[in-house]
């Protein structure tokens, strides 16, 4: 079921500065910007369920968070579940109606927070689940976790990890969910209308936004908008929606761009670009883009 | 305290943000440059000002505003400027360079048609400066000196203003009237006209440094001269300059069915198209080809599609005549060698390639001198006048630009040079040393962010067809749709200007970047910024840049 969004409404850029200025993420951070045009979309009406993680720490320290709406601090693998229970409240209470948004990054969602998303996913709360993808666990140093890319280098995998990315949007969509999406920041147009177009659906909601990490990725930090532009165009992250079991709206990519654009810029893949030429892995990584490209005909 | 809404513990609005801009290493500023139009226009025209008006606001009346800062005769430069600036313009890297030439013709026709005043800058002074010649050079320098307060009186040698625009250049590129009404609206600024007063025989040299506070010499080109072959001297040969003054004086000129011109300059293209309207067949005859020509591309091509016959390699031994009058051409073949002083291949005859061309005219359009008659000063191999980058000349507080100053040149330079040397006059009179600041650094392609810009088509003028060119003396492009120009303003980057895109204000991370108080640009948030760069790589034409933190 969706509430009726006036495109005007929809398409309308918002900046309220919800995640206000004082945090304390990494300059260029990725996610601190997504997680300001997410915010900004939802509007001040809106409880933030925050996992433990880089978004968790830099914006809540007391006595000065950066949120400007109510946040509730969760442990690194039950933000789904707590999210749920804040519906569920809000639900009994009769309060509301109010937008429940549980952020957390990649390892919040796909390792460690896994079983209590799905068990969101299933029964069915009214909740938006907000992953911040950086392909890696940054806030503990560098650690690899299963949306880390083939080929990455990280601190528990020194020469490279060595196997595929967690295809987790398709998960979310398997437990047959409304409205499953993937959004970069650097389109924010595009981002902040899928955060909008998700509150407006009833029911458990699935958002993957690419959050490009200067630090863990090893680009500096005024690429980071460059970065998202390169992940969409080289087809490694496919931007689309999944509405009621079907693909749509996916992104067409301009104009395709080679896998080496978009690893030679990163640190952390650096080892694949020994002076003897690319390393085998860059083959497989044209691969993965290329199956993305079929996949969702981008 | 009060009930907190949605069961809040602390008030967040309350809260006193941390600082997070200590962090920083580099800060980002907003840098006006110099964009690449501007900086190889003659005049540095602010074209990126005239076209974001064009393209905001349809606001024709301010471009002209805008454009008349520096340039007087924008309807002229309009249509007969070989536009520099397109050729820098960095829109060239990506598609096509705007057409800026039929803006500034578009804004200029727009400022004759409305009848707008040129602005005073200050009140009248009591200086008083003299200028010799109404070419472009002399009514620039004019137009800028009386922008300033400054009496100036202009002399003119021959019975009407304009000079080489006025006797040089034809009315089918430049109509007499577009020029008439520039330069009367220059005159309304205050200046006094004086014609018929040739400067060195009419009235002595020492007499204007006598009575004036500053002099300047925009003497032009004007004599033509001819190559020395035997026959030159035959009743119906000209010199391209002398051919080209009687038509647009208006006197009739009787060419015969085949006109030969000789040379491969602008004032040769004139010559043979004004030869052409004249009802003859007519043959430009070049000793190399048509790379070498120093006329502009757009000239010659029009040429070609008028029809006129271009025989290249091809150099003129003797004119042959009957009775006083020419009845050919004597050429010979040419083959180009190794390159000479001036840089352009050298030419060698190829011997037993004779041929004769018919000619019931010749035109020789091989070169132009400066007429010095009675002004003596240093000149440069004893042909052009020695001047340094400030417009001044050996004798004092004489200055000079234009044409007889750089050789022969456009107009646009000739009003580069009389607005430079305004300025240097002003300096001069008021006795400043080091006035004049140094330039900002230029914008490339390079520093732009191109993803931000979308493709998109090139404004194309379109000439009448060559039927009905070829009738008479209208001109060849007729009037521009203001708002196609409107349109082609739009694809303006906006090289080093902020155009309001919003970027930087939505990327940053650190909300650090805040509308200006006066709502025109942005402005960054020294508290918060951390310096990250984002907003200055973002930014499409470069006008955030990032500076070392104080």
């Amino acid at each position: 079921m969706m509430r009726a969004l006036a495109s005007e409404d929809l398409y309308r850029v918002e900046k309220k500065d919800l995640f206000a200025s004082g945090h304390r993420a990494c300059g260029g951070c990725g996610q601190a910007l997504a997680a300001r045009l997410v915010a900004d979309a939802a509007g001040e009406n809106t409880i933030a369920c925050l996992a433990t993680g880089c978004l968790e720490i830099f914006s809540t320290p007391y006595p000065d968070p950066t949120w400007r709406i109510p946040f509730v601090h969760s442990l690194f693998e039950n933000v789904a579940a707590v999210a749920s229970g804040v519906e569920a409240a809000y639900r009994i209470l009769k309060k509301g109606p109010v937008n429940i948004i549980a952020m957390a990054g990649d390892g919040g969602t796909a390792d460690i927070g896994l079983q209590s998303l799905s068990g969101m996913l299933e029964r069915g709360h009214n909740a938006l689940y907000v992953c911040y993808d950086n392909e890696a666990y940054m806030n503990t140093g560098v650690q690899r976790s299963s949306f880390t890319p083939l080929g990455a280098r990280t601190t528990t995998t020194p020469t490279g990890n060595t196997t595929r990315k967690k295809n987790l949007p398709q998960i979310a969509a398997d437990h047959g969910i409304p409205y499953v999406a993937t959004a970069t920041p650097d389109d924010f147009r595009d981002l902040q209308r899928k955060v909008k177009t998700a509150l407006a659906v009833e029911g458990p909601k699935y958002l993957h936004i690419l959050a490009p990490c200067p630090l863990g990725w090893g680009h500096p930090g005024e690429l980071t908008i460059q970065m998202c532009r390169l992940a969409k165009d080289t087809g490694l992250f496919p931007i689309f929606e999944i509405i009621g079991g079907q693909v749509t709206n996916v992104r067409k990519i301009p104009v395709k761009l080679p896998v080496e654009e978009y690893l030679k810029v990163q640190a952390r893949f650096r080892h694949l670009f020994p002076k003897s030429g690319p390393a085998p892995e860059v083959a497989e990584i044209q691969e993965i883009a290329n199956l993305n490209i079929e996949r969702f005909n981008l | 305290m009060d009930k907190l809404p949605l069961g809040l513990v602390q008030d967040l609005y309350q809260v006193v943000p941390y600082k997070t801009g200590s962090w920083r290493t580099m800060m980002p500023v907003n840098l006006m440059q110099i964009p690449p139009c501007t900086h190889s226009c003659p005049i540095h025209n602010d074209i990126r000002g005239f076209l974001r008006v064009l393209a905001e606001k349809q606001d024709y009346e301010e471009a002209w505003h805008i454009l008349t800062r520096t340039n007087p005769l924008p309807a002229t430069c309009g249509r007969v400027c070989p536009h520099p600036c397109e050729g820098g313009c960095n829109r060239r890297d990506f598609d096509y360079p705007l057409a800026i030439n039929c803006a500034e013709r578009a804004v200029g026709d727009f400022g004759l048609e409305k009848h707008l005043e040129h602005r005073k800058l200050i009140a009248k002074r009591k200086e008083r400066v003299a200028v010799v010649g109404s070419g472009p050079a002399g009514l620039s320098c004019a137009f800028h000196l009386a922008k300033r307060g400054f009496q100036v009186k202009i002399f003119e040698a021959k019975s009407e203003p304009g000079g080489m625009m006025r006797y040089g250049i034809p009315a089918y590129r430049l109509p007499k009237e577009v020029m008439n009404r520039e330069i009367e609206a220059i005159l309304r600024l205050g200046i006094e006209l004086e014609c018929n007063a040739k400067v060195g025989v009419n009235i002595p040299m020492d007499q204007l440094t006598q009575f004036y506070d500053a002099v300047f010499l925009g003497l032009g080109a004007q004599l033509g001269v001819p190559i020395n072959v035997p026959g030159q001297d035959a009743s119906n040969v000209y010199t391209g300059v002398d051919f080209l003054a009687a038509v647009n004086r208006g006197k009739p000129v009787e060419v015969g069915k085949d006109v030969v011109v000789i040379g491969g300059g602008n004032t040769a293209m004139d010559s043979a198209r004004v030869a052409k309207r004249l009802g003859a067949n007519v043959c430009v005859v070049y000793r190399r080809t048509r790379v070498e020509m120093p006329a502009i591309t757009a000239e010659i091509d029009e040429a070609l599609e008028e029809r006129i016959m271009f025989r290249y390699h091809t150099n003129p031994v003797k004119i042959l005549t009957e009775g006083g009058r020419v009845v050919g051409l004597w050429c010979v073949q040419m083959e180009l060698k190794e390159p000479d002083a001036s840089g352009r291949a050298r030419p060698v005859p190829i011997p037993g390639s004779e041929s004769v061309i018919p000619a019931d005219t010749v035109i020789m359009a091989t070169g132009q001198a400066v007429d010095y008659d009675g002004i003596e000063l240093q000149k440069i191999d004893n042909q052009w006048i020695s001047a340094n980058d400030l417009q001044m000349t050996s004798l004092h507080k004489v200055f000079a630009g234009g044409d007889a100053v750089t050789g022969l040149e456009t107009v646009s330079m000739a009003i580069g040079q009389g607005m430079r040397a305004a300025g240097a006059i002003e300096d001069f009179i008021e006795g400043h040393v080091e006035s004049r600041m140094a330039p900002p650094p230029v914008i490339y392609s390079k520093d732009l962010n191109m993803y931000y810009y979308h493709k998109g088509k090139r404004f194309q003028k379109e000439a009448l067809p060559v039927h009905l060119r070829l009738k008479g003396f209208s001109e060849i492009y007729p009037a521009f749709d203001p708002q196609e120009i409107a349109r082609e303003a739009e694809r303006c980057f906006s090289c080093g200007l902020c155009f309001n895109c919003g970027n930087c204000y939505m990327y940053c991370p650190d909300n650090a970047v805040k509308p200006s108080v006066a709502g025109s640009t942005y402005e960054f948030d020294a508290d918060f910024c951390k310096g990250c760069g984002l907003c200055a790589k973002e930014c499409p034409c470069h006008y955030i840049q990032m500076t070392l933190e104080k």
